[in-house]
């Protein structure tokens, strides 16, 4: 008995080693505000806001409303109370507390990729007396990604997350002659173009992405993922997986995998040239950067990244040296990545009080200019104040005008390919190209897999007799 | 002599082992030590065992961000109870299991042993939507009352009891006229004392670890105990900036688990080969 006891009681001790280490997960925040408020200029206008009585709850991802709710509280004199929560939990969080139709929150906040299922649960109040607003003076991705299945606006965002490729201008400059955002975008045009556009530049010892993950931002480009309950595997999804294979087979790219220590270095400078079988997560990013400096053989430059605005960001803020030497530009297909939608509880009790900070946060320009400004980049969703803002000279971008540049790219955005199941179909298709670019699998194998991991997680979809792989 | 040469090597293979085996307990700690002292970047870019020097800077957005010491209190209250309650109740409900001959004794039993195979995320839905419906939401009471009832840790009093403590040595006590409760809190409990203790310091940092009930329960950022905390911190601004930080607290909130493994864990070692009872 004894003995049992002790196995038991190890065996016990074991486990809640193993459970220390909950608390330290770091959570997978990729928030684009990156700087703390320089400062609040210009004052804005607070006439026509009305003084409400008590104080409305806010729950959010990331501390930037906070900054907001500060200026809101400083102009009409309203408390909005900002909880943020991880972003790892929020989605059960909301689900599980307004599943119980609870009062506690009043606004609250989701990604374009939550909000679906926030509209069928009916958490979302109906937001349409905006509706014209919305739709005439914010980016018109953001009014079509706030409204549900029959067109009720319910959501509403203060930022917009459009997509760029960010090369390095003095690297066009010595390969292409030109540095010019138009004529380098040309270069992105279509999967046959970046196929040239890599060679030219291997030709030169540069590589033109960190890695071939970078194209999946394009796999949107004339289709949607899924039409008519169909799964579409068109031309230029095919082009986009024979694109990644030969990148990559013919070293094309750096194998600096988005977020990794090579991918981080690379933004600074030359990176060693990495195997392709390199283990990118054990390395260091000064190390590789020390190993590298003043480049020469056995180096590589990378040229570009294609990321949403706020991975803009992530290269200025990572660029060290080169800061101020990057660009962007358009790619295959205009996307966009990510952003805050702001809804209004549907079970609060403080309705009108929440829609007017709603409206604060979205609709008011001063209020749009001063975001623009005190987080030092993000791309806002007001067309007035993008246009205001579209001959700003952005030094960190070689004084390319960001802000214009993203407006255009933002009205070229087709909302109609959007779908619910964008998220599963490119990570598998993902999957699929990275299997057969590592030579695991054959392309007709890794399709057929691909239609079978989809149609595990979408039981519903089915895939059409036009497929370029068939799938029993 | 090729005797000895032959326990000595076999020694020194052990410890190598041993010490290797330390070595992969203790690299998990040094770097969580090493990355409370990084900046975000450094952490998301590289691996070192050697201290940075952004102790700081750090400790400047823990302090800008969050209400450590209130943190503290809050788990440190929630810790306390849970491990409060879970030893008494628990002892109690064990003793009355081991001790008395009742019918559905072995029933109530074999429900035990059911329910500790049940994972508490299972029922958490419904277990929100009970704590919703009592107007409990956003308070401690269904953090620390459920603790009441804790399976496993009953299960392991059981039969830690019957192995330390003979049926026998409650006859004298009885005997003297001594109340049955007073048998239990005068006799049994201290018997039992150094199996609590073991489950004591499991209870302890179980809800000191709690993250996902409090999380879904509380909604007011005052109450919120330290993991739940921690997480938020880390959504506070960019992952990047906030790395170093988080790695801080994580590392000065696992103190306290230290200091009450220190504590009880003499009684592990007793509680293994202690009884009143020498057989």
């Amino acid at each position: 008995m004894k003995k049992l006891t002790a196995m038991i009681l190890a065996l016990l001790m074991t486990l809640s080693l193993a459970s220390c280490s909950n608390a330290g997960s770091p959570g997978n925040s990729k928030a684009p505000e990156n700087n703390p408020p320089a400062s609040s200029g210009n004052a804005g206008d607070s006439t026509g806001y009305q003084k409400f009585d008590g104080k409305i709850v806010l729950w959010t991802l990331a501390k930037d409303l906070q900054q907001f709710a500060d200026r809101y509280k400083e102009e009409t004199g309203n408390e909005v109370e900002v909880v943020v929560f991880d972003s790892a939990d929020f989605k059960t969080k909301i689900m599980q507390t307004l599943g119980t139709k609870s009062k506690d929150v009043d606004v609250f906040v989701g990604e374009p990729q939550m909000l679906p299922d926030y509209y069928e649960a009916g958490f979302c109040a109906d937001l349409s007396a905006l509706d014209g607003e919305v739709k005439s003076r914010l980016v018109d991705y953001t009014y079509e990604a706030g409204c549900d299945s029959d067109g009720v606006l319910r959501a509403i965002s203060y930022q917009a997350c459009p997509g760029s490729v960010i090369y390095r201008r003095d690297l066009a400059q010595e390969v292409f002659g030109t540095d010019d955002p138009d004529e380098i975008g040309k270069l992105f045009a279509s999967f046959d173009k970046i196929e040239e556009t890599a060679a030219t530049l291997q030709s030169k010892g540069y590589t033109i992405f960190g890695d071939t993950g970078a194209l999946r931002w394009f796999s949107i480009s004339s289709n949607p993922w899924v039409k008519d309950g169909e799964i579409i595997v068109d031309q230029d999804r095919l082009d986009y997986f024979d694109c990644a294979v030969n990148l990559y087979q013919k070293k094309q790219v750096a194998n600096a995998t988005e977020w990794s220590a090579p991918w981080y270095a690379s933004m600074a400078g030359p990176l060693p040239v990495l195997d392709a079988d390199a283990d990118v997560w054990g390395m260091d990013k000064d190390q590789l950067m020390n190993e590298a400096a003043g480049g020469g053989a056995g180096t590589t430059q990378v040229f570009s990244y294609v990321m949403p605005s706020w991975g803009a960001l992530i290269v200025r803020d990572n660029a060290e040296g080169n800061k101020g030497k990057f660009g962007v530009c358009s790619g295959v297909c205009s996307f966009f990545g990510g952003g805050t939608f702001l809804a209004v509880n549907e079970f609060s009790q403080n309705k009108e009080a929440a829609q007017q900070f709603i409206e604060y946060c979205t609709l008011n320009d001063d209020v749009a200019q001063w975001w623009l400004t005190a987080s030092n980049g993000d791309v806002v969703a007001n067309k007035a104040v993008l246009e205001a803002n579209k001959d700003f000279q952005n030094e960190s971008f070689g004084n390319q005008n960001t802000y214009g540049f993203y407006a255009q790219e933002m009205e070229k955005i087709d909302y109609s390919l959007i779908t619910g199941y964008d998220d599963a179909c490119k990570e598998a298709f993902g999957t699929a190209v990275m299997s057969v670019q590592k030579g695991e699998t054959t392309k007709e194998e890794a399709l057929k897999e691909f239609y079978k991991v989809v149609l595990n997680t979408y039981p519903e979809l089915s895939v059409p007799a036009d497929a370029p792989v068939s799938v029993d | 002599m090729s005797e000895k040469i032959k326990t000595r090597s076999a020694k020194s293979l052990l410890y190598l082992f041993l010490i290797l085996l330390s070595a992969l307990c203790f690299t998990p700690f040094v770097l969580m030590l090493v990355n409370a002292t990084r900046t975000g970047n450094q952490i998301m870019t590289g691996f070192s065992l050697l201290p940075g020097g952004s102790l700081a800077s750090n400790w400047a957005v823990v302090s800008e961000n969050m209400d450590l010491g209130r943190g503290f209190l809050n788990s440190l209250f929630l810790a306390l109870c849970n491990t409060a309650l879970v030893s008494y109740f628990s002892a109690l409900t064990a003793y009355g299991l081991a001790f008395y001959k009742f019918p559905g004794a072995k029933a109530i039993f074999t429900v035990l042993l059911i329910f500790m195979m049940v994972p508490s995320q299972l029922s958490l839905l419904g277990f929100y939507n009970l704590v919703n419906q009592m107007g409990l939401i956003d308070t401690y009471w269904p953090l620390i009352l459920p603790s009441i009832a804790s399976p496993a840790t009953v299960f392991f009093l059981r039969q830690y009891i019957l192995s330390v403590m003979p049926k026998a040595i409650l006859e004298a006590p009885r005997i003297d006229g001594a109340g049955e409760l007073a048998v239990f809190h005068r006799i049994a409990l201290p018997i039992m004392a150094p199996g609590i203790a073991t489950m004591a310091i499991g209870a302890f940092i179980g809800s000191w670890n709690n993250y996902l009930i409090p999380m879904m329960l509380i909604n007011t950022p005052s109450k919120r105990p330290l993991p739940v905390m921690v997480a938020e911190l880390s959504a506070v601004r960019d992952i990047t900036t906030n790395l170093g930080a988080t790695y801080l607290v994580v590392a000065i909130s696992a103190v306290p688990i230290m200091i009450a493994f220190c504590f009880f864990s003499k009684y592990i070692i007793s509680g293994i080969s202690a009884g009143s009872v020498k057989e």
